[in-house]
């Protein structure tokens, strides 16, 4: 019977065959963006596309573990761009990094689809967990 | 059957909070009914009520997070509106997560709260409603017979008659028959209505 086993960062091994899940970051050129990407750097699979649309076509793909929205996005709110990665992907853990405190944003965010909502700072840990759990 | 009237339940423990609250309902005609603590809630609450709740986080005793957990374990449907003077993300992400249905944060504006309730009150009758209608076809599904069932499934995976007969080893008119009776007792005006029905009851 052909196994499975998944290192717990988004590699897996089926039927001889290594598939890399990729871990999606969304978010413009900002501070915030790049300390999520900095947050994220112990992982090799991370990708950060160059606009929108390319997120959420790469959160099509069979091969996304998860989806990290690390910061305003230009074109729409994030609220919109959320809930259409989840009708694109019902069952793929979405992530949204908010500022502290902001509990109205993050309540929305969950009402739109988000898996979990992390404020940031004070900790990058939290995402850490929150992904690597994602990825298994 | 008459739905029961609907009712917002308010739990905190704060007595001005309660009052002014269950006097705020009154004057937009919606009845409502207060409790001081998780435990004075629970002893009294019927799952089966109609209309939602409003309740604090931090309370003496059970916290509303955990009542929300009790509530779950009870198999309530209704939706939850948490408020609290003290929230913050992980409070608020926990209680979504848990099916909270909004979490609304001390001082609101009372237009704010009134709002949250009318959308959760619409929420509940709509879950209510649905519920009713897959309740139905239960009923409906447990009084046909082994063979109708049989001829049941095999149509609403597209089977024509003619193979469903062969896969059951039966004449094509035996099939017409159960599955003319299949539709009356469905209360189906077409295969692809029966075929939803069969979709909204799916585990």
């Amino acid at each position: 019977m052909a196994g499975s086993d998944d290192n717990g960062n988004g590699v897996s091994a089926d039927r001889g065959l290594v598939r890399v899940r990729t871990i999606i970051v969304a978010g413009q050129s900002s501070r915030r963006t790049r300390e999520v990407l900095n947050a994220l750097s112990g992982f090799n699979n991370v990708i950060w596309p160059k606009s929108l649309e390319s997120a959420l076509e790469q959160a099509r793909s069979a091969d996304a573990g998860c989806l990290v929205i690390a910061d305003d996005l230009r074109e729409e709110p994030v609220d919109e761009f959320l809930q259409e990665a989840r009708e694109l992907h019902r069952n793929l853990p979405i992530f949204v990094i908010t500022d502290p405190d902001d509990v109205a944003e993050a309540v929305s965010a969950m009402r739109h689809g988000a898996t979990a909502v992390i404020e940031i700072p004070p900790s990058y840990s939290t995402l850490r967990e929150e992904v690597t759990r994602a990825m298994q | 059957m008459k739905d029961l009237p609907q009712t917002v339940y308010v739990v905190d423990d704060d007595d001005a909070v309660r009052n002014s609250l269950k006097l705020l309902l009154k004057s937009a005609g919606i009845a409502a009914e207060t409790a001081a603590s998780a435990q004075e809630f629970l002893s009294s609450y019927d799952v089966s009520a109609p209309g939602c709740l409003v309740l604090d986080v931090r309370m003496p005793g059970m916290s509303g997070l955990e009542m929300q957990h009790e509530l779950n374990l009870r198999g309530a449907m209704i939706p939850v509106i948490f408020i609290t003077g003290h929230g913050d993300i992980p409070m608020a992400v926990e209680a979504m997560q848990h099916g909270a249905f909004d979490f609304l944060q001390k001082p609101f504006r009372d237009q704010e709260l009134l709002d949250r309730v009318q959308r959760a009150l619409a929420r509940d009758a709509e879950s209510r409603s649905r519920m009713r209608h897959t309740d139905r076809i239960r009923e409906r599904l447990a009084s046909l017979s082994p063979r109708e069932r049989e001829v049941l499934d095999l149509v609403t995976q597209g089977k024509a008659n003619k193979m469903v007969a062969g896969d059951l080893g039966v004449s094509q008119r035996t099939v017409e028959i159960h599955r003319a009776h299949v539709m009356q007792k469905m209360e189906a005006g077409s295969l692809a209505e029966l075929v939803r029905m069969m979709m909204s009851v799916a585990p």
